[in-house]
Formats: C-alpha cells, sequence, structure tokens
C-alpha cells in the first residue's frame, strides 16, 4: 500500500512477490511471453483454438446436414458454390461432415489424454518413488505394452471390444500410457532424494501424500508437453482405425473413415479423399506446433535465460 | 486381418508402379504394347484359383479355366441358358420311374492326351469326385451317391453307354443342370492314374490311391476346346487350343490371363494394348474405358444376388407390416443408378436372371409414405431401432448407408455395426443379428439351389442340421418347404417352372428379405477382339468362339 501504484506488468514481473499467487501469475506470465515470442507455436495454438471453436458451434457452422445427403442427384459433386469442398458418394456435403468431423476428433484426443496421462502418470511415480519390486513389476509392464506397435495393440483391443469411436478410444488410450509412466518415473528419480522430499518425510508425510503432493506436480509440465506432442500420433490413430473400419461407425464424419470411403474414388474425384486427409495434416501439425511450443515455454531449464 | 490386407494392396500398387515405369520405356518401342494376333491376353485377378482340380475348384477363376478346358456330359445353353444341350453326351433318356438317367457318348471323341473319351471315364470321374469328397461333390452326392454305392449308381454299360441312378424321381432338368456343374467335368481316367499315388486307406480316407488328386491340383486332364499348358498361383495362367476337340476348332491359338489385381492398372493396360481383355475394371474405370472409342465393353448378370435380411427372432422385424415396410424403405432407383452401376441391377426377386423359372418383378419403389402406413398399422407409429452388420466392403457400405437414412426418413433407427466377412458372418449364422446385409451366390445352375436357401426351413429349432437363410433369419415356413420339395420333383420342365415363379412371389411379399440386386460381371475389351461373351456363371464364360482381327 506504500508504494506508489506499479502497472500490471511491473506487479508480474517484480522479484518479491507478495503472495504465492503473484509469484504463480508471474511465472505463468514469463511463460507465457516466452511461448508468444514463438510465432509458430502461436499458429499451432490459433489453429487449436480454431477446431474447437468448429467443434462448438458445428449446427450454426455447417450449411448442410451431415449426415443426410442426396444420393440420386448430388452424388460425388466437383467443389463448388453451394458445396465448398464438394460431395462424397452418398451426395453429402464434405465441408459439414467435416466441421462436424472435429467434434468426434477432439473427443477422441480429450479423452485418450484425460484417460492415459493420469495412469501414466500415477504408474510412473509410484514406481520412480516406491523403487524396488514394485518399481520392477510396474516397469515390466510398461515394457510389455512398448513392446507392441501401437496401431497393431490398438487393433487387437478394438477387434476384441467391438468397434465403435468409444472402444476406439479405450484401445487407444491402453495403448498410449506407457510412455508418459516412463517420462514420469524419469522425473521422479531426479527430485526423489531432493533435500525437500527428505524435509516432507521427516515431517511425517505419507508415502501416497509425497508422491501425489510433491512429486507430481513436478513431473506435470514435461508430461503435458509430451501429450501434446503424441496428440498428433493419437489422432492419427483414431483416423487408421477409422480407415480401417474399426473406429467410428458409419454414419458418423470421421475423418479417417471419411478418407477411406473416398480411396476408391481418388483417381477421378480426389477431393472425396484428399478433405479429410489435409484436415488430418492441419490438425496434427496444430498440435505439434502447440507442443513444440509448449515444450520452449514450459522447460524449467530454459528459463533462466 | 485388416492389416494383412493393407499389405495385400501394396503390393499391386508397387507392381503398378513398377509397371508405370515399363510403360514410359515402353513409349520408345511401340512394337511392346501389342499382343499376337493369335492370342488373347487377359487381365484378370485370378488369386482365388487354389486348385486346378474340377473335383475340388469350387472359386471363381477357376470355374472359367475348367469350363473351357474340360467337358461335361452336359453343359448350359449359353443361348438360352434355362436349357442344357449336349456336352459328350449326344443324348439322353429317362426312365419312367425317373430314376434312371442313359447318356449315349458321341462317337470317336478324344481327350486332349488323343486317348479315346469312353462311358468308364465318365463313370470314373463320378467315383472320383464322390471318394475324394471335396466341397463341391455335394453336387453330385445329393443324388444319393457315397462311396460304397458310386459304382453301381455310376456305371459305364459299354464304351458308349453311362447310366446314372438317382434315389428319386426328381426333376430331369435339376438332375441335368447339376451335371453342367464343372464338378460333373469328364477327366481322362488312363492319364491320371498314371500319376496317381498310393495312399494308406484309414478312417477318414478309405481308399488305397490318391485319384491322382496331388498330380491334378496343376496338370491337366481334359477334352474342352482348350487345354491348360501351364498356372502359376497368383502370376499367371496358360492355355492353348485343344487340336483333339471334337467341336468347332477356336480361332485362337493362345489364351493367357495374367494375374492383375488392381483396376486402375488393368484399365492402363487395357488402354496401352498389352492386355486384350480387363475383367476387374471398377465402375470409375469402366466408364473411362466405355468412353475410348478403341474399346468395348462386355457384360452378364451372373448368379449372385444380395439381400438384406430381417431375424425374425426380432418381435418387431417379425411383424408381417414391418416386413413389407422396409421392402418400400430402400431407394432402389438412387441405388440403381450410383452405387450399383455397372456393378449390379435392380432385382427383387431372389432366383437370378436366366435360370430356369426366374421371375422378372420389381414391384417395389421408394415410399416413404407407405411404409410409415405399414409401421403405423403394426403399432410402431414412432418408429424404433435396430441394429445393421455390415461387412466393410463396398458397394455393401454404401447401400447400407444408403437404407440408414432413407429408414430414418420412416423413423426406423438403424445403428450399422461394421466388421469384417468373418466376424459379420459368424454372427450372421448364429441368429445374433437384427438386420444383415448378405451376398447369395448360386452353388449349382439350377433354382433349386436358390429356392432351398431363401425358402426352405425344414427345422426352425437353433440346433437345427440344415441351416439355410430362412433359418438364419427363422423364418419358420413349413409351408414353403413343402412346396420347394414338390418343386424338386416335378418333371415337367414348364410347371416347375411355375412352381418356382409361384415361391418367388410369395417370398415378394412376405419374406423378411429385401431383395436389393443381381450381381454384374463386366470386362473391357479391345475393339479388335470379336465374339467376346459373358455367360451367366463363370464356367460358362466361352473362349472358344472368340477370334481377333
Amino acid at each position: 500500500m506504500s508504494e506508489t501504484a506499479m502497472t500490471r506488468r511491473e506487479w508480474l514481473l517484480t522479484d518479491r512477490p507478495q503472495s504465492r499467487l503473484q509469484a504463480r501469475l508471474g511465472r505463468a506470465y514469463v511463460a507465457w511471453r516466452r511461448f508468444t515470442a514463438n510465432r509458430l507455436a502461436v499458429i499451432g495454438l490459433a489453429i487449436i483454438l480454431g477446431l474447437i471453436v468448429l467443434a462448438v458451434f458445428a449446427p450454426v457452422l455447417a450449411p448442410h446436414s451431415p449426415y443426410v445427403g442426396d444420393l440420386a442427384n448430388a452424388r460425388l459433386m466437383t467443389p463448388g458454390p453451394g458445396h465448398w469442398l464438394g460431395t462424397d458418394d452418398q451426395g453429402r456435403d464434405i465441408l459439414s461432415r467435416l466441421i462436424y468431423g472435429s467434434r468426434l476428433t477432439l473427443q477422441v484426443v480429450v479423452l485418450v489424454a484425460v484417460i492415459a496421462a493420469p495412469i501414466g502418470l500415477l504408474v510412473g511415480t509410484v514406481a520412480g518413488y516406491a523403487g524396488g519390486w514394485v518399481d520392477a513389476v510396474l516397469m515390466r509392464i510398461t515394457d510389455i505394452f512398448l513392446a507392441f506397435p501401437k496401431l497393431v495393440l490398438a487393433l487387437a483391443f478394438v477387434a476384441a471390444l467391438g468397434p465403435g469411436i468409444g472402444n476406439a478410444i479405450i484401445a487407444i488410450a491402453i495403448t498410449s500410457w506407457p510412455p508418459y509412466a516412463r517420462i514420469a518415473r524419469a522425473e521422479t528419480l531426479t527430485v526423489r532424494n531432493s533435500d525437500y522430499i527428505l524435509a516432507v518425510r521427516l515431517m511425517g508425510a505419507s508415502p501416497w501424500r509425497i508422491v501425489l503432493r510433491h512429486i507430481m506436480p513436478l513431473c506435470i509440465s514435461s508430461l503435458i508437453v509430451r501429450v501434446t506432442l503424441d496428440m498428433a500420433g493419437i489422432i492419427l490413430t483414431a483416423a487408421g482405425l477409422g480407415f480401417l473400419g474399426l473406429g467410428a461407425q458409419p454414419p458418423l464424419p470421421e475423418w479417417g473413415a471419411m478418407i477411406a470411403s473416398g480411396r476408391r474414388f481418388i483417381l477421378d474425384q480426389w477431393w472425396v479423399a484428399a478433405m479429410p486427409g489435409f484436415a488430418i495434416l492441419i490438425v496434427s501439425l496444430g498440435f505439434n506446433l502447440l507442443g513444440d511450443g509448449l515444450r520452449d515455454a514450459l522447460d524449467p531449464r530454459g528459463s533462466g535465460q | 486381418m485388416k492389416s494383412e490386407n493393407i499389405t495385400m494392396r501394396m503390393r499391386p500398387l508397387l507392381a503398378g508402379a513398377a509397371f508405370s515405369l515399363l510403360l514410359v520405356s515402353g513409349g520408345m518401342a511401340p512394337a511392346f504394347a501389342e499382343t499376337p494376333a493369335d492370342t488373347l491376353v487377359e487381365a484378370w485377378a485370378i488369386d482365388d484359383t487354389i486348385t486346378l482340380d474340377p473335383a475340388e475348384s469350387f472359386e471363381l477363376s477357376p470355374a472359367e479355366f475348367i469350363g473351357n478346358a474340360y467337358d461335361m456330359l452336359v453343359r448350359l445353353d449359353i443361348n438360352d441358358t434355362t436349357k442344357v444341350k449336349g456336352g459328350i453326351a449326344d443324348s439322353w433318356t429317362v426312365s419312367d420311374d425317373g430314376l434312371t438317367y442313359t447318356f449315349k457318348l458321341k462317337p470317336g471323341i478324344k481327350f486332349a492326351s488323343g486317348n479315346p473319351i469312353t462311358a468308364e471315364d465318365v463313370a470314373w470321374s463320378f467315383e472320383r469326385v464322390v471318394k475324394l469328397d471335396k466341397s463341391p461333390a455335394f453336387i453330385l452326392t445329393q443324388f444319393g451317391l457315397t462311396g460304397d454305392n458310386v459304382a453301381e449308381k455310376a456305371k459305364a454299360v459299354d464304351d458308349g453307354t453311362f447310366v446314372f441312378t438317382v434315389d428319386k424321381a426328381y426333376a430331369p432338368s435339376f438332375v441335368l443342370n447339376c451335371l453342367t456343374a464343372t464338378v460333373g467335368a469328364v477327366l481322362d481316367k488312363k492319364l491320371v492314374m498314371e500319376h496317381a499315388e498310393a495312399t494308406t486307406p484309414n478312417d477318414e480316407y478309405k481308399y488305397d490311391t490318391d485319384f491322382g488328386y496331388a498330380w491334378m491340383k496343376t496338370h491337366y486332364a481334359g477334352s474342352g476346346p482348350f487345354s491348360i499348358r501351364d498356372w502359376r498361383a497368383n502370376e499367371i495362367v496358360v492355355m492353348e487350343r485343344n487340336e483333339n476337340y471334337y467341336g468347332d476348332k477356336p480361332a485362337l491359338a493362345r489364351v493367357i490371363y495374367r494375374h492383375v489385381k488392381e483396376s486402375a492398372t488393368q484399365r492402363l493396360m487395357l488402354e496401352a494394348g498389352d492386355v486384350d481383355v480387363a475383367r476387374n475394371l471398377e465402375p470409375g474405370d469402366l466408364e473411362a474405358v466405355s468412353k475410348n472409342p478403341d474399346l468395348t465393353t462386355a457384360s452378364a448378370a451372373k448368379g449372385t444376388v444380395y439381400y438384406i435380411s430381417l431375424n425374425q427372432k426380432n418381435e418387431k422385424l417379425a411383424k408381417p407390416e414391418v416386413r413389407e415396410a422396409f421392402k418400400y424403405l430402400v431407394d432402389y432407383d438412387a441405388i440403381g443408378s450410383t452405387l450399383l452401376k455397372g456393378v449390379g441391377e435392380v432385382r427383387q426377386t431372389y432366383q437370378a436372371k436366366g435360370v430356369l423359372g426366374a421371375l422378372e418383378e420389381n414391384p417395389y419403389k421408394f415410399d416413404v409414405a407407405k411404409a410409415k402406413e405399414l409401421l403405423e398399422k403394426a403399432g410402431l407409429k414412432d418408429g424404433f431401432s435396430v441394429t445393421f452388420d455390415v461387412r466393410n466392403t463396398q458397394p455393401v457400405t454404401g447401400i447400407a448407408e444408403s437404407f440408414q437414412q432413407t429408414a430414418a426418413q420412416a423413423g426406423v433407427k438403424i445403428e450399422i455395426i461394421p466388421g469384417d466377412g468373418k466376424q459379420t458372418l459368424t454372427k450372421y449364422r448364429a441368429r445374433n443379428h437384427d438386420l444383415y446385409i448378405g451376398q447369395w451366390g448360386m452353388d449349382y445352375w439350377d433354382p433349386n439351389s436358390n429356392a432351398e436357401a431363401f425358402t426352405s426351413n425344414p427345422d426352425n429349432g437353433d440346433d437345427a442340421s440344415l441351416k439355410t437363410l430362412a433359418w438364419r433369419n427363422a423364418w419358420d415356413i413349413p409351408e414353403l418347404t413343402e412346396q420347394v420339395k414338390a418343386a424338386l420333383l416335378e418333371r415337367d420342365s414348364d410347371k416347375r417352372a411355375e412352381l418356382y415363379k409361384k415361391l418367388q412371389q410369395e417370398a415378394l411379399e412376405t419374406s423378411p428379405f429385401v431383395m436389393l440386386y443381381q450381381q454384374i460381371e463386366v470386362a473391357g475389351v479391345r475393339g479388335n477382339v470379336k465374339g467376346y461373351k459373358l455367360g451367366p456363371s463363370f464356367d460358362s464364360n466361352p473362349l472358344a468362339p472368340i477370334s481377333k482381327d
């Protein structure tokens, strides 16, 4: 109160924060500045935000129904006014299907991240902190999962569970947690013998409390980076399952399934397969750029520079 | 399963890439793109050929090779496929009790090897099929033949007379139609037995010879207009003119089938003149071929029909009004003009076009109002939900999606469950589906084949021994089953045809089968090829009449 009014920027960047909140906001602001300095990362973020907007406002934005087409009169029309990206083999508007398909893509990405990342985090930190036979058992299980090619394992799970977008998400989640476990374990090993952990232990904290409250937060930033970078892979896996007819059920406008059904027309009606292909390309690129930017922004080792 | 398919698909792509390189280099040497005047070269996916033995082969492409390289007692008349004409048999008579068929063989005819064709060869060929008992053997054993009695039932009386005894007084047209199948091919006994291997009899196989089974997989011992010189799996089949053939000599000296899987590759080869006939053209490529002035197309309806079936175990689908309503919910016209263009034609009766007694009627049109009215009568005014098992191949997926859209207009919510062929078929055979879209190919060229499948269900119990398509959909039809049996024993061909028409009419109105279309086989042909014609079955795609300018 005694000091004269600071600008908001000075308040955030002060090296003597008055409260925890101020310190946290200050750190976040620095990270944000570093992130925005990377132009490609901002483009990536814009793409992802665009995807979210498309998904949320799909019913408003889509010019036609994504499910009902005019088979007799509007089949395989070239891109042009009325159908900006053409129509598919059922006479459905491809643009509308892409817009509605963004919901599925987002659903897959978010759910896989929500399911797989916590599993990986928990397994990795517990293994890293506990050590001994717990570590050995958990890491060998992780090894077994890592030994399978991801898509093949996902295929096997979907074949067992039955086709459908829900089962595809479960299958992808089951196959994508092991790398997170590995990263979390590595991070845990670097901090488990630090002084502050020993201090917490001396104060009588239980192992669970230590893992959950004092180790996990330190692993999260690297995990977020990794998950973001993996999202492109998740989208591709989901599209691959859709392409093989094991992901979304028709008539859901899943992008991979759209490519699969357009493949037959690739010589004469290229746009049927190419448009969803572009969509997958752009969104995957967006997630990759965002992940790169986040890594630079969140990496604590780079923060001093 | 699926990943395997990818690698399978990659291979032709690579082959295609290698081939386009060849095309580029071939451009400098014009002679490259020209087939010899006395040789016909066909591009065809022949990877389903697993054996050349008529006693075992039951696939599509070998049926064409065997049909041209072997002769049967009687053959389908290609100009009127409801009738048969003499093959090796010159004439035949049926005894008054309908049990004994006496065939007089054409005199003085020879196998390609030069050995004379005798009734003994015919009898031995029948015996061989019955004793080897491979998949197509049922076509002969359904007449009451077993390994023990075949020597008595299929017997050579003298060199030129063969007597065939059946166990019931079947319709003669049924018996003769079955004998036109490739399994009825007459083999050169002397030649085959030279290559037969001794076997040790055991419980499953009671004979001390393999009847040349191992040798016949890849060799030839027939008497057709062409002989099979060479077969290399997934690569090539070479056929040569049989100089000992008794009929008109083919104009071509040689026919070569090259294994080419991708439609686009076949189209490129055909346009360049590297092949004379392309057999697996997809609709897009076919359209391009038909617009090319140097090329023509040939097509024929084949004996495979496609249908959507309604499981009668589902209470809602079992209502007669619902069954009828579904027949009004398919947009036949739109599907026919788009998805089926070049691969099939709309057909609402279950007998294939061209078979004896096939009913030519397509009374149903897409009519949502009518369907709604019927659903209301059934007490389902607000619609209902069902699942739909669909194999993830085209065109069935496309048809299923179109049906999903049109049915939704009448309030019927359809959830498509995609799967590979094995998954969906297993579920279908266990009667665990609601709706299923499937294909049905005739086992042999006689109306009984489809009549039995669609309108006969002797035992609707879960453990029935005979599991027809009607059984798979739990359609309990004791009356129609009796009618199918009666038609099989009707000896007058015209009356028999009427009986089958009646059965189809009944099925059209009441059956749980929404019949969709009949498959069409198409071929792109170079302009200088004359007389190229496709028949209704693969063993009736004749090579003999073809010539080249």
